[in-house]
């Protein structure tokens, strides 16, 4: 087995991690979006364990969300300030795409139908046509404020509040863009409509990259595994599972019990189709979607995780850790407690077993 | 119930099955187990390699990794130390081996008489010795409230003994919201998580479709076990995308109280371990027995319900179970943009 390394990158975000992507394809370009209002770039180097900070982008407030475009010189970021930016990494240059009422908390991009996604708490999804930057993006009402977005080649799945779960078909949205006066006709509806599995709020969302369906975790230590065909034989298959708590040892008072951590971030191997999350109480874990089964948990780390992204060649996985945000906080900050950790996969290391 | 003697052993058999120190597990053998203890407990997280004991892994993470091991993974609370070097069945205390036999015991009993509740059957080895008929039982009314007033009691006994708490005093916990009305659903009995997993050969979690004649035969006590009644106390989840903006989840709005008490048993940590999840290690189990689930369709529903309602139930009865984030209807990030830190005020753009 390849030795499997773990390091950390240098000069991480001044504050809490909001959101952590890889570049598409073999790049090892890692973005990082941060509550310092900076979105960060990382290179992992070639044969060292090292990830260098190559650039940092500031924006007017937070920033919570971040997504490379069709290259790895593009980016675009959702900002507490409620605008969706374009950054030329190359030149550092920052195009407004359009502005929602209320801070926009999502952004994702699809490279098969170039269309970027934006979802803000004002309720709304803004489809943005990046070929044709001067196109007015196509906004889509939603019956709820949403949590978490991500897209799978043909699917856009946007979770909300109340439990809502939305299905978009990415043509179909594509096709309406590309439409005479996209504005003037009905914004498009939903390929789908769900009760989400999970009880509690939302987290986060991830797509399997075959296309066949995704994964859903709340705050309530639970993880959710869903097909998109709606047949009964595919719902059937959907199962959901309860991860990242802690038992509270009898003699520490409290009473015993459990902890129940948040499962802040959910990613899929773009290779092998299993997927990592990460919760509140510090761990990463690889599960196979497939076999049913966890394959490895990770040596816990110092602070909750924050996000999680495989790189595009699936060799890498990195790791935003921060702290938490608990119930109840009156003040909040990450400050020197913000780490993203890169982490070298064996090559088997994220490999599922295959469904038993 | 031609085949009892493979669906339930007898004591002997189950005491004399090999266990793990750790997780309290027990195997059909000795190989099993020491398998087990190396992939569960003494296996590298960095590089995959199984070693035979704690203090071997222990070596290895110092001298391979250069990292200190503090804990045992996948182990109860209380058996974490890596001062104890076990392998296999060796070196295990002699009062954890006591404490361990006693559980198998005290379990053994609480399901057989469990078993005889709902079958109406005797004992084995005793065959008549409760008296009525094999097939058909017929019970005056005085028997039926004698069994039930023994029940009764033995559910008590139970709740003091197993301490999983008094009834489920709805007083909310550390300024949570406080809770919709009290659970109709009676305390997970340490029992239910693991009862069924003693029981080799059997599945961990029966396929609902055993449960209907225990339900029906069950008096209307006050605290039936919850896995019994659950599947059909909660009507089941209509299909995706019917329900949308319907009636809302079941503890939608705040947060779940949780009242109870400290767990004291091994069946209680064992239960915390099993519910756990992620950190504890039966998440694999679990798991498992989701994939049994899944294979039975129509069994999904109920099975489903079951879960929600034993989370519901057992979060609630659970004092110590607390939600590090409960808000269902605003994200901590929402949170955070409205701290001073991070608010943004429109008009300040420059």
């Amino acid at each position: 087995m390849a030795p499997a390394t773990q390091f950390e990158a240098a000069q991480p975000p001044s504050d809490a991690i909001s959101a952590l992507v890889f570049a598409p394809g073999t790049s090892k370009r890692l973005l990082v979006s941060s509550w310092d209002k900076n979105v960060y770039l990382y290179e992992v180097a070639n044969g060292t364990d090292e990830a260098n900070l190559i650039g940092t982008f500031e924006h007017r407030a937070p920033v919570l969300d971040v997504c490379f475009g069709a290259s790895p010189d593009e980016a675009f970021t959702a900002g507490v300030d409620r605008q969706v930016k374009r950054i030329d990494l190359t030149t550092g240059e920052q195009t407004v795409l359009s502005k929602h009422s209320e801070s926009v908390r999502c952004v994702v991009y699809s490279t098969e139908h170039s269309l970027l996604i934006s979802a803000s708490w004002d309720g709304t999804l803004h489809v943005h046509n990046t070929a044709d930057p001067s196109q007015t993006p196509l906004t889509i009402p939603l019956p709820g404020k949403p949590h978490a977005l991500a897209a799978s080649p043909s699917k856009l799945v946007v979770a909300m509040t109340a439990r809502l779960v939305h299905i978009y078909d990415l043509p179909t949205l594509s096709k309406t863009l590309s439409s005479q006066q996209p504005q003037q006709q009905p914004p498009p509806q939903p390929w789908q409509t769900r009760e989400s599995s999970l009880k509690f709020l939302t987290r986060a969302v991830a797509c399997m990259p075959n296309d066949a369906g995704y994964a859903t975790s709340s705050i309530e230590g639970r993880v959710a595994v869903e097909w998109f065909d709606d047949s009964a034989e595919s719902q059937a298959r959907k199962y959901a599972f309860k991860c990242h708590r802690q038992a509270v040892p009898e003699d520490e008072g409290g009473g015993g019990g459990d902890v129940v951590y948040p499962v802040n971030a959910l990613a899929f191997h773009p290779v092998y189709g299993t997927f990592a999350s990460g919760g509140g109480d510090g761990t990463v874990a690889l599960w196979d979607a497939e076999a049913k089964r966890r394959m490895r948990q990770y040596q816990r780390f110092p602070d909750s995780v924050a996000a999680l992204a495989f790189s595009g060649d699936g060799k890498y996985l990195a790791i935003g850790v921060c702290p938490g945000f608990e119930t109840g906080m009156e003040d909040y900050s990450g400050e020197g407690r913000t780490k993203v950790f890169v982490r070298e996969l064996g090559e088997t290391e994220a490999k599922g077993k295959g469904a038993k | 119930m031609g085949k009892k003697k493979r669906g339930h052993p007898d004591v002997e058999e189950l005491l004399s099955r090999p266990w793990c120190y750790y997780c309290e597990r027990d195997f059909e053998d000795l190989k099993l187990l020491i398998s087990h203890q190396k992939a569960k407990h003494f296996k590298c997280d960095r590089c995959g390699k199984r070693l035979n004991t704690a203090g071997g892994l222990s070596v290895h993470m110092n001298q391979v990794h250069k990292e200190n091991l503090t804990s045992v993974e996948n182990a109860l609370p209380n058996r974490q130390g890596l001062d104890i070097e076990i392998f296999g069945m060796e070196g295990v205390p002699d009062d954890i081996v006591q404490q361990h036999n006693q559980r198998i015991i005290q379990n053994f009993y609480t399901a057989q008489a469990e078993r005889q509740a709902a079958t109406g059957n005797p004992p084995r080895g005793q065959p008549g010795s409760q008296g009525p008929a094999k097939k058909i039982k017929h019970e005056t009314p005085e028997e039926l409230k004698k069994r039930l007033a023994e029940h009764r009691a033995k559910v008590a006994a139970q709740k003091a003994g197993g301490a999983n708490g008094g009834p489920p005093a709805a007083a909310p916990t550390d300024g949570q919201s406080p809770a919709q009305g009290t659970t109709p659903f009676p305390p997970p009995q340490p029992a239910y998580p693991y009862a069924p997993a003693g029981v080799p050969g059997a599945l961990p979690y029966p396929a609902p479709p055993t449960y209907p004649p225990t339900t029906a035969a069950f008096p209307p006590g006050p605290s039936p076990p919850p896995g019994t009644t659950a599947p059909f106390s909660i009507p089941a989840r209509p299909p995706s995308g019917a329900a949308q903006g319907a009636a809302p989840p079941y503890y939608y709005n705040g947060a779940p109280a949780y009242p109870g008490g400290a767990p004291s048993t091994v069946d209680e940590l064992m239960a915390n371990a099993a519910r756990q999840g992620g950190a504890g290690g039966d998440d694999i189990d679990q798991l498992i027995r989701m994939a049994e689930a899944g294979i039975r369709p129509a069994a999904e529903a109920g099975k489903n319900g079951a879960e929600e309602a034993g989370t519901a139930a057992g979060e609630k009865k659970k004092k110590g179970s607390r939600m590090v984030y409960a808000d269902t209807d605003i994200s901590p990030e929402e949170r955070m943009a409205m701290l001073p830190r991070y608010r943004w005020v429109e008009g300040n753009s420059a």
